[in-house]
């Protein structure tokens, strides 16, 4: 039995047909979008849901300062890795970069106690820790995507003395006040309680559901863009990950999102520099590191508003912020991407790995 | 015994996925679809201005409360009588996903103690990171010429 009939054979015919003739041979639907997350890697720490992955180099030789890269609590991280040629992290490891990558992991309901303290100040922690003693060098470079990016600078602002020697932050929200809708959403009338004494965690499908809702016919578009491009079988593909990706979020922890939606949306402390963690108050001026923080132009889940202050509040005398083409996701996995995020993000790295 | 004549024929033309003609009369449901993707911005904007409104997002909120309400207690109510049908409930479901989590972050752990294993048996001589299977590459990698950013 060829390809073509064994495709037949298991899926809705007029499908099967129409792609076939885009070119497109697959006998499922899982094999469309290929292996997401593909680049070689192994996992060497494991802590309740988190795992520290860690990539196998593809190069001959590394960059000094390994990269540890902290993903959004929200979204799998395998967005920064989602196919061959389509992928960030595959980037950095090509470009000669040891890379870690922190997996959050889905928290379940005995994980409704873990607050932003438990990731910043133990976890984070623990997984620079594990890196040094990986690699055996002292430094490390963090890059922080989204709330990873939040995390982080929290995480810097609070270990002034640690082993940090660079900080990447991509599209990271540090002013609640440009998260116009978000802020109207969950403001006073908003019963986070009810909600968490519903659920335990704050389900995937309602934080898929908030962060459409800041684009409402954000998918409508997104399908008619696909029924226009379907001639053109990477295109297909490309949508096809990223709409998978789209539908994959992760639960909120209870904690994390009492303390996000009373601190940071309601409160706004970190701009007022009145955020303590642990007892410890968060301020991103303390942070002295060099610092780039590299932004999307069209971010509808990060608008710049929300994102700008950031490289103000940073106390670092190296600072840059770099404004690229395209939203959130398309930040870091679109063609755009390829062509301008990650050779800034590369060079701007490499110049201070050595 | 024929001549030798060179070959005149034309060489084949690659075999095409799809065999269209260069130039596609513009459809008309394209077109219609052009529009929306190049009016989403816009419509979107809109909507998002209105579900800026505190009153609005109060009035939305409460109804996403009830309906949440709602889901949990029809939930409740169809799990006895998907029992009886002998099929599975959300419920069942989500406590499936609770389990396959489980056992991937234990075999998560397991890879982990195993990378850690490893890494103990080189430091202690017991075997080379070669055999081992560590790859410790030179960290001498510099940035090209190129004027960094």
């Amino acid at each position: 039995m060829n390809d073509v009939t064994v495709a037949e054979a298991r899926m809705p015919n007029p499908l099967a047909q129409a792609l076939w003739r885009l070119g497109i041979e697959r006998d499922d639907f899982a094999k469309l979008t290929g292996e997401l997350g593909a680049t070689p890697k192994e996992t060497i720490y494991a802590h309740g849901t988190l795992k520290l992955h860690h990539y196998r180099p593809q190069s001959d030789e590394l960059y000094r300062v390994p990269v540890l890269i902290v993903t959004s609590l929200v979204n799998q991280p395998y967005i920064l890795d989602l196919s061959p040629g389509q992928s960030m992290v595959e980037h950095l490891v090509r470009q000669g970069f040891d890379v870690y990558l922190i997996e959050w992991g889905r928290p379940r309901a005995e994980h409704q106690h873990l607050t932003l303290d438990d990731y910043v100040l133990d976890r984070i922690p623990a997984c620079v820790a594990r890196v040094h003693d990986d690699c055996g060098e002292p430094d490390v470079s963090i890059i922080g995507y989204c709330i990873g990016g939040l995390l982080s600078v929290m995480y810097a602002a609070l270990h002034t003395d640690g082993p940090l020697r660079n900080l990447v932050c991509m599209a990271a929200p540090v002013n609640s006040d440009g998260l116009e809708s978000l802020k109207t959403w969950m403001g006073g009338h908003f019963d986070e309680e009810l909600l968490l004494e519903l659920y335990g965690n704050v389900p995937a499908d309602l934080v898929q559901n908030a962060l459409r809702m800041l684009r409402p016919f954000g998918k409508l578009a997104g399908a008619m863009n696909l029924l226009n491009n379907l001639d053109k079988p990477e295109f297909v593909q490309s949508n096809l990950r990223l709409g998978k990706w789209e539908a994959d979020n992760i639960p909120f922890a209870a904690g994390a999102f009492r303390q996000m939606v009373n601190d940071f949306l309601r409160g706004n402390k970190l701009v007022q520099r009145t955020w303590a963690l642990g007892g410890k108050r968060v301020d991103p001026s303390r942070i002295r590191v060099p610092f780039v923080h590299l932004l999307a132009e069209d971010d509808h889940i990060t608008p710049y508003a929300s994102s700008r202050d950031l490289v103000k509040l940073v106390g670092s005398k190296d600072k840059q912020e770099i404004i690229i083409k395209g939203g959130h996701v398309g930040l870091v996995a679109s063609r755009g991407a390829e062509k301008r995020m990650w050779p800034a993000l590369s060079a701007w790295l490499a110049a201070r790995s050595t | 015994m024929k001549a030798n004549r060179p070959n005149t024929a034309k060489p084949a033309q690659p075999v095409q996925a799809l065999s269209e003609p260069d130039f596609k009369f513009p459809s008309f449901f394209a077109m219609w679809r052009d529009w929306i993707v190049k009016s989403e911005q816009q419509w979107s904007e809109n909507v998002s201005k209105l579900l800026k409104d505190e009153r609005a997002a109060s009035l939305i909120g409460k109804q996403v409360d009830e309906a949440r309400m709602m889901h949990k207690m029809y939930a409740e109510m169809m799990q006895s009588y998907l029992a009886a049908a002998n099929l599975p409930s959300r419920l069942d479901l989500e406590w499936l996903d609770e389990r396959m989590g489980r056992v991937e972050d234990g075999l998560a752990a397991v890879q982990a103690e195993l990378v850690q294993l490893r890494s103990a048996v080189v430091k202690a001589g017991a075997a080379s990171a070669t055999d081992a299977g560590i790859v410790r590459l030179p960290r001498t990698r510099r940035p090209s010429a190129a004027k960094p950013s």
